[in-house]
């Protein structure tokens, strides 16, 4: 029993597999869920009292986390002592952390990690306490579904497959459990009946199992909706992520768009803000280099470490974001001073990115003040040298770049002269019409997120989103030797409408941006003029008219002012003016579904009213095959060698009769012979036992004597037919008798239709129960039979099992 | 007569004659077989003696029927209740009401299996030895608290139950047809006693158990027999040969294909029951059916019923199987046990199945 728990338990935990980066905290999970196992199947092997054996449960886990955590500090290494209790609470705290400021995939900190344990650990003491001294074995899933939510809400792929399937498995096995060992021995252990049950929760588990998989693939437009595939519930706002690269996905899938920043700007276009740069792009997922080393207290002036051209342009914004929480501050670029935060914050000379050191960027107000060199092509254009005057960090790239990858970079920069016009290809290309903007296609290709393995199935597969385009983008540029950087942050959103009066300045045009605006972009670097943005993601954002194609001169000027900046332009739509040829999936299929649709609804109504009344149909068809006197051709007479063919007259009337009964709510039961059934339907309401002992009007109480009289002789003949002696002179005359029958199941129906209630009558002739149980015996056979098979196996493994336990006990 | 206290032999003496060895089927009524009865004499004949035994013990109709369907079927029938609810008084009454030879048997620790069975004793005169037949020579052989005899004496009686015959000094003496004996026992009180082996508890047929009669009943007793013991007034309603053709039609009794498979069924069903340790034998199917076939015809039917079956089976079966002991402590009864056989085993009846008794 406790294994079936550790098992189940850890079947589901393999599911936070995604919760965590790696696995090293798959250990300590399972040496804590197996010792709190052990400890309680060890216990109530002692036959020690439930209450106790679940509060020795609690105390192995305590001893095996102080044993595991904080070795140091407990006494003989697994007794809590006092300042056991200062590093737990260190532990909770870090953990807190982790969970407000990280997003999965989180990296095992001791902190998280043994929380995560601590939870593992209680839930099978629950689910202990739950299926063994209180009896409730099916309340256990509970517990595992407390599990399971986790990496259901956090990871973006949802739970996954395997642990929802071995957290079902687990959970099967624990109700098996449950019945095998009988854990109260309060019920007999009859055989039969213990397998008989365990039979039935297995084919019950195996059926919804298999529902529970099919359906979401049965079912259409179970992708949209509230959480579409990919999004997930997120309780602690938005986009809180130490690696927003990640949390970028969601947000953009999240369907309401919380998060919401507002911000008032000097520039004469709507502000990209940016919160971070990515910038190495090693390791399975790109995270941010935070740079501790050369980081700078205080934005209040903050300065570039590359140089930059002296005709800046200079911009004030100010800046309220509200709810979003984020270390990183969202700020338009470059910034050269940011006023009015609240607590402890750090820049880093390189990217100038703006980092809390205690603090987050929760309800914080404050007004940055940024400076942007004029940027046009002509001047991009000069810069061809290498650039030297910033770190090599932003050029390297690791040795694992997919062949495709550089294969594209190639081919795509190979006519360019300069870096600008490589980039410009580069940009180009990521644009044209081969590749499509797409939330959805990453996460059902199995390539959301980022690295570089995700980038050789994007540029495969063409179509992704925002991250997918800068990472690709910034990637090939490397290759093509232009330094090179993700920024993250927001696309400038759209106008609330608003003004807002700020000191020393007219009013200025307010605008907002919720986590349905999240974006990333590339940036590169030219010397002598700095870090550029381009916009190489379709229908995102806007693109700079510096980056815009000279050929395609007509359309910059309009992009700067496209739906984009309207409201509720959030869903992604192909903007007219750069991608033309980016037609969405459905966009198409509009107009040609009017006639199907009304062919598809007359067919399935008609569907739907044969299916309705086939049961009356069938019902129907069944009585008349029954009660048809045999023809004439048939009839052979008694003296024959054979058994008269009209002896199954009665049989078959009988069998009319006992569906009858069933169709009005008294089913035949098997132990019951023929004479208990008729007994029990005589005495029955519908028959109108009652009614007649009551004696109402006479013609009611005549037509329900003339129903009891019917079923008395219906039962006599099928009695007569059944078990009485061979040769019976009453098979004469067949048809006659077949036209009796028919006549007594005539008077029985109306006895039972007069007697029985409006909605009893109404279900004997739409969904007959005789028929409808037939069905689904029908349908579900094939579930018994697997049922069987696996009640067989499995309780082949127990027996196998408890010989080779019991083996052990014997030599110990 | 029934002032007796102990073993007593008051049958007259039969000169030994040997006997055929029995044949299986025991239809022989004193060498010839009995004319069948038809259902209404049949009918007519059960009520007469029904409705005289029920006239002295009030409200026991069932326990009187059950001991005709005994008596019919050619069984033994076992009374075991507490003491006065008139076990004795069921047995006499049902004798009484056949013109038939009766004895009665009061078992004590020291009856000697001869006063049974009867004794070879040297006559004189004749200078032989003469057979004196004990008290199971009889039609009807009433034993009382059969409990009390030693187990040598016990198995004297039963071994004439089993076979119908004595064989006493190598000589076989044929038991007078139809032969039943009513033993009764007395569950309190086990002091002293020799209860039953399971092995020869087989041997009876049915095992009943009186009960107290309701309060009507009980107030109507005391009415009626204050005075008179009712007793005195029964007379016999119908003859022995009556009762022989009687017992020759329940022969008749049609059985079908499918009664007996149920039959079997049942029994199969004890045997796999994991609450007994021993279910129901062979022979106690055997028996079953048989007091099934005269539970039919005493409903006026010729072939049987699971109906029958089961209406016979608590009473046929309840005393032939033995608990397991967690069932006995979890407070199970044999005759809860086998209702609750009777209640999930399945009666086939689906229509669709051919006719499998042709």
């Amino acid at each position: 029993m406790s294994a079936a728990i550790a098992i189940a338990v850890l079947g589901t935990a393999l599911s936070l597999n995604g919760v965590f980066r790696g696995w090293a905290w798959l250990v300590p999970a399972i040496t804590t869920v197996c010792t709190v196992a052990m400890t309680l199947a060890a216990l109530r092997a002692l036959r020690a009292h439930s209450l106790l054996t679940t509060l020795g449960g609690l105390v192995s886990l305590a001893f095996i986390l102080a044993f595991t955590f904080f070795r140091q500090q407990s006494i003989a290494g697994f007794v809590p002592a006092g300042e056991t209790f200062d590093q737990f609470g260190k532990f909770l705290k870090r953990a807190g952390e982790t969970l407000v400021s990280e997003t999965a995939p989180v990296a095992p900190n001791a902190g998280i990690v043994f929380v995560a344990c601590a939870s593992l650990g209680l839930v099978v003491v629950l689910i202990d306490a739950l299926a063994v001294p209180l009896g409730m074995p099916a309340t256990s899933g509970l517990g595992l579904l407390a599990v399971l939510v986790f990496p259901a809400t956090i990871k973006p792929q949802g739970a996954g497959l395997l642990g929802f399937l071995a957290a079902a498995i687990g959970f099967i096995l624990i109700l098996g459990c449950s019945q095998w060992f009988a854990p109260d021995s309060r019920l007999p252990t009859d055989n039969a009946r213990g397998t008989g049950q365990l039979k039935r929760s297995m084919v019950i588990g195996a059926v919804a199992l298999v529902l529970g998989l099919l359906l979401p693939l049965a079912i259409p437009g179970f992708e949209r909706g509230t959480f579409p595939v990919g999004s997930r519930l997120n309780p602690w706002g938005v986009s809180n992520g130490l690696n927003p690269m990640i949390t970028l996905g969601n947000s953009l899938r999240n369907p309401t768009g919380d998060g919401r920043i507002t911000y008032a700007t000097s520039s004469t276009a709507p502000v990209y803000l940016r919160s971070v740069t990515i910038d190495r792009f090693d390791g399975d997922t790109w995270a941010p280099d935070d740079r501790e080393a050369s980081r700078r207290l205080g934005p209040g002036r903050m300065a570039p470490d590359y140089p930059l051209p002296s005709d800046l342009v200079r911009q004030l914004t100010v800046v309220d974001t509200g709810q979003f929480t984020s270390p990183y501050l969202p700020v338009p670029y470059a910034p050269t001073a940011v006023n009015g935060l609240s607590g402890r914050w750090s820049w880093d000379p390189e990217t100038l990115s703006i980092r809390a050191e205690d603090t987050n960027t929760r309800n914080q107000q404050y007004t940055v003040y940024s400076a942007l060199p004029t940027l046009t092509s002509a001047l991009l254009s000069q810069d061809n040298a290498r650039p030297t005057s910033i770190s090599q960090d932003f050029i390297q790239l690791p040795s694992n770049v997919p062949d495709i990858v550089k294969n594209t970079a190639k081919t795509v920069t190979a006519g360019a002269n300069g870096n600008y016009a490589k980039a410009m290809a580069i940009q180009d290309y990521l644009r044209s019409s081969q590749f499509s903007y797409s939330l959805q296609a990453p996460v059902q290709g199995g390539y959301d997120g980022n690295g570089m393995s995700v980038l050789a199935d994007f540029l495969e597969q063409k179509s992704g989103y925002c991250v997918h385009f800068a990472s690709a983008m910034a990637v090939m540029a490397r290759l093509a030797g232009i330094p090179s950087r993700i920024a993250v942050g927001y696309a400038p959103g759209h106008s609330t409408g608003v003004t807002v009066a700020v000191a020393g300045q007219e009013p200025l045009p307010e605008f907002e941006v919720d986590a349905r605006d999240a974006h990333a972009w590339p940036e590169l670097y030219f010397e002598g003029v700095g870090w550029v943005a381009f916009e190489p993601t379709p229908s995102r954002g806007v693109v700079p008219p510096y980056a815009s194609e000279p050929a395609s001169a007509g359309s910059p000027s309009t992009n700067l002012h496209d739906e984009n900046l309207t409201p509720g332009s959030s869903t992604p739509q192909p903007s007219a003016s750069a991608v033309p040829p980016l037609a969405g999936p459905g966009v198409g299929t509009g107009t040609s579904t009017g006639f199907g649709t009304v062919l598809y609804v007359v067919a399935g109504a008609l569907l739907l009213a044969v299916m309705a009344a086939s049961p009356r149909l069938v019902r129907s068809a069944i009585r008349a095959r029954r009660l048809k006197p045999p023809r004439a051709g048939q009839i052979r007479s008694g003296g024959g060698a054979g058994p008269a063919p009209s002896g199954d007259g009665p049989a078959l009337a009988w069998a009319e009769l006992q569906d009858l009964a069933t169709d009005y709510g008294i089913p035949p039961v098997p132990s019951e012979t023929p004479r208990h059934f008729a007994a029990r339907l005589r005495n029955s309401a519908v028959l109108g036992a009652s009614a007649a002992a009551l004696a109402g009007a006479a013609d009611e109480t005549a037509a329900d004597n003339a129903g009891q009289q019917a079923v008395a002789s219906l039962a006599g003949d099928f009695e007569r037919q059944r078990y009485g002696p061979p040769g019976d002179p009453a098979a004469n005359g067949a048809a006659e008798q077949a036209n009796a029958a028919a006549a007594r199941i005539v008077a029985v129906r109306a006895a039972f239709r007069r007697n029985a209630s409006w909605i009893a009558v109404l279900r004997a002739d739409w969904f007959p129960p005789s028929l409808m149980s037939r069905w689904f015996q029908l349908l579900w056979s094939p579930f018994h039979w697997l049922g069987g098979i696996l009640a067989a196996a499995a309780r082949r493994v127990a027996a196998s099992s408890q010989r080779l336990f019991g083996s052990i006990r014997w030599r110990r | 007569m029934d002032s007796k206290r102990h073993g007593t032999v008051d049958e007259p003496l039969l000169r030994d004659e040997a006997v055929v060895a029995l044949p299986p089927e025991r239809e022989t009524f004193n060498g010839h077989k009995p004319p069948v009865m038809d259902p209404a004499q049949f009918h007519a004949a059960s009520e007469k003696i029904l409705a005289a035994i029920n006239k002295v013990i009030d409200g026991k109709a069932e326990a009187a029927k059950l001991a005709l369907t005994v008596l019919l079927a050619q069984g033994h029938l076992l009374v075991e209740d507490v003491p006065g609810v008139g076990k004795t008084l069921l047995a006499k009454t049902l004798a009484r009401t056949i013109d038939c030879k009766v004895s009665r048997i009061q078992f004590t620790p020291d009856l000697l299996p001869s006063d049974v069975t009867g004794v070879s004793i040297y006559n004189q005169s004749s200078r032989q030895f003469e057979f004196r037949m004990g008290a199971v020579f009889a039609n009807i052989v009433i034993g009382d608290e059969i409990n009390r005899a030693s187990a040598k004496t016990q198995s004297a009686l039963l071994e004439c139950m089993e076979e119908h015959q004595v064989t006493v000094d190598g000589h076989s003496y044929q038991l007078a047809e139809p032969f039943m004996v009513v033993a009764t026992q007395n569950p309190i009180e086990m002091e002293g006693t020799y209860p039953l082996p399971e092995a020869q508890r087989d041997r009876f047929m049915a095992r009943i158990s009186m009960g107290y009669p309701d309060k009507l009943s009980e107030i109507e007793m005391l009415e009626t027999h204050q005075a008179v013991s009712p007793l005195a007034k029964v007379t016999p309603v119908v003859t022995s040969s009556d009762v022989a053709a009687m017992i020759a039609s329940v022969q008749q009794v049609f059985v079908s294909q499918s009664v007996k498979e149920y039959t079997v069924a049942l029994g199969r069903a004890t045997r796999d029951s994991a609450r007994l340790r021993l279910g129901a034998s062979p022979r106690s199917l055997l028996q079953l059916l048989r007091a099934a076939k005269a539970t039919a015809a005493l409903d006026g039917r010729d072939f049987v019923l699971p109906d029958d079956v089961m209406s016979v089976a608590e009473s046929v079966l309840a005393h032939r199987i033995i608990l397991d002991r967690k069932a006995a402590s979890s407070g199970d009864t044999p005759q809860s046990i086998i209702r609750a056989i009777l209640g999930s085993l399945p009666v086939s009846q689906d229509a669709g199945a051919e006719h499998r008794g042709n």
